[in-house]
């Protein structure tokens, strides 16, 4: 079902993109965590008594457990370097598994020896989710090491933020599933990628109103972000576990299901010339 | 044969791009493929490789269906499309080393010594290559490839002179090792010097058949009569044909005539007629070609 030269080129085309993420996400959460250091937990919680209580709702827990070490560490998970680190890469890759070396014209040289496409196309899905793993285990040693070893050693347990490193794989799967659907069925890189920014901004917004308003809360569960909220399991208990297996269920469920349709419809469609 | 169409259609909407192709290549043939841009010619090639779906119509490559088993199909193919691309942050010698790794019947050795007679520099990045670098590349991982049929797109387009004669030599080689080659050109004369037959395409439409023979042994004779032409006897009906008749500014009758064979059965009936100024020679395919695409002669057949 794979094919080895397809994995070879697929790892040589993410090799550099993996490469900057990994270096950004190894050393963020030092970054984060000395920065956050940097305000006294008193000074902090008056920071956020400043927040108008309709606010607050934005953070999705009760802002008592932001004013904690954990609480603001977990906040680093919804910080546009861990959100935009993961879209980014769910984004360019899934975007590039059918519309990029068809419109590149590669994919035809590809196709002319005798390889299935669904080999093509499951070859590249799955090198594109183990470097999602790779970056998340690499995220993973980061907050591991700043936590254990950093400015709030021995405040907070460093395991406590594997749930919440597991989520955003999580995230990382969905983006280049849906966006590895657009790209099945399309011919131009620049669109699978355009929709996915629509998507990007549609799912924030719904989950934006989702939760500032207590009637139109339904709209939340319309965006992935809904089942994005790491900020919720970072209690270090089994509960944050189970919350992190039924988060995960809909994002990489969601992923796989997209990969799966975008394969079936790349096995079927035309492929034109590239232009 | 190894390649068979029959009513072969691809229709985009309300736009035709092959229009009911019947074709046979046998085993061990040149074949060439002549049309000018937009005449079908690609969606052909790409209908035989499994790319598109056909409309109508089914396609035979080495005994496999290519929508059903396009796999079968590229078991047995190496295609080298019109404008080859690749992959621009690898070295010319990484091209060559994953093509022998995607397919197992493309010799890496063989691609190197082909890159090597065409001149080509495998050290340098593809993204720094010129079009006929890449091109070079691409043609020397197909023919590289010990597979029945090859399928090469403007094989020699974007070549210097020099690298489309070895280009030429190399497809002959290929055929002389028994590889059957499917040929689509613009360059007639390359055509006709390497095709042992060609299809002639145009609008969709397959529009002429013929064999490189056949047309050497064709003849076009001009001629002004000096009194009216009769027609032609019944008797060569079929061997000749009369392409243009009209009268100059001097009011005297003008005759073009094609004899498709030999032209020593004519030269009785020719001595009959009323002929000066005669001119006769070979057609060859660029006059094949024009009586389809320049003349607006052929329309419908």
């Amino acid at each position: 079902m794979l094919n080895r030269a397809v994995w070879r080129q697929s790892w040589g085309d993410q090799k550099l993109l993996l490469s900057a993420l990994a270096a950004l996400w190894a050393v963020f959460p030092w970054i984060y965590i000395w920065l956050q250091s940097q305000v006294p937990m008193g000074d902090f919680q008056l920071l956020l008594r400043l927040i108008p209580e309709d606010w607050q709702k934005l953070s999705g827990v009760p802002i008592a457990e932001v004013a904690t070490a954990a609480g603001r560490i977990a906040l680093a998970f919804v910080d546009p370097v861990v959100i935009l680190g993961a879209t980014v890469w769910g984004v360019t890759r899934g975007s590039d598994i059918v519309s990029g070396p068809l419109e590149r014209g590669t994919m035809e040289m590809v196709l002319a020896a005798p390889v299935r496409r669904t080999a093509v196309y499951a070859t590249h899905a799955l090198a594109t989710i183990l470097g999602a793993a790779v970056l998340c285990g690499i995220l993973l040693v980061g907050f591991w090491t700043a936590v254990a070893w950093g400015p709030w050693a021995g405040q907070v347990a460093p395991g406590r933020f594997a749930p919440a490193v597991g989520n955003t794989f999580g995230l990382m799967v969905c983006m280049a599933g849906v966006a590895g659907l657009v790209s099945a069925a399309g011919s131009h890189r620049s669109h699978a990628i355009g929709g996915m920014c629509g998507f990007y901004v549609l799912s924030l917004l719904a989950k934006l109103v989702g939760r500032m308003s207590d009637s139109l809360s339904w709209v939340g569960w319309l965006s992935v972000f809904g089942a994005y909220e790491p900020q919720r399991l970072v209690a270090g208990t089994a509960d944050s576990w189970w919350l992190l297996a039924r988060y995960d269920a809909v994002l990489v469920g969601l992923g796989l299901a997209a990969y799966l349709v975008g394969g079936v419809v790349f096995a079927r469609r035309d492929l034109p010339a590239p232009l | 044969m190894l390649v068979v169409t029959n009513r072969l259609t691809k229709r985009y909407g309300g736009f035709t791009a092959l229009d009911a192709c019947t074709l046979a290549v046998p085993p061990g043939e040149i074949f060439g493929l002549l049309g000018p841009n937009g005449a079908g010619k690609t969606t052909l090639l790409r209908l035989l490789l499994g790319y598109l779906t056909p409309t109508s119509g089914s396609a035979t490559v080495a005994g496999h269906d290519t929508a059903a088993d396009s796999l079968g199909v590229r078991e047995n193919v190496a295609y080298l499309p019109g404008e080859a691309r690749l992959f621009r942050r690898m070295n010319g010698r990484e091209v060559l080393d994953f093509f022998a790794r995607l397919r197992p019947t493309c010799s890496r050795g063989e691609a190197g010594r082909v890159a090597d007679r065409l001149g080509l520099d495998v050290s340098r990045q593809v993204a720094r290559m010129s079009t006929g670098m890449r091109q070079k590349l691409a043609l020397a991982t197909v023919l590289a490839t010990e597979v029945p049929l090859l399928i090469l797109d403007e094989p020699t387009a974007n070549l210097d002179p020099t690298a489309r004669a070895e280009v030429l030599d190399l497809v002959r080689e290929a055929n002389a090792r028994g590889q059957t080659v499917i040929f689509s050109s613009h360059v007639l004369s390359e055509v006709e010097e390497s095709c042992g037959s060609v299809a002639i395409m145009r609008a969709g439409r397959l529009v002429h058949e013929q064999s490189i023979a056949d047309i050497r042994r064709g003849h076009r004779i001009r001629a002004r009569l000096t009194a009216g032409f009769a027609g032609v006897p019944e008797a060569f009906d079929g061997h000749v044909r009369v392409v243009a008749q009209k009268h100059d500014a001097a009011g005297a009758e003008r005759l073009v005539l094609e004899a498709a064979e030999s032209l020593a059965p004519l030269l009785g009936w020719l001595a009959t007629l009323p002929l000066e100024e005669v001119e006769i020679e070979p057609i060859g395919l660029a006059a094949v070609y024009d009586r389809f695409h320049r003349s607006g002669e052929g329309s419908g057949t």
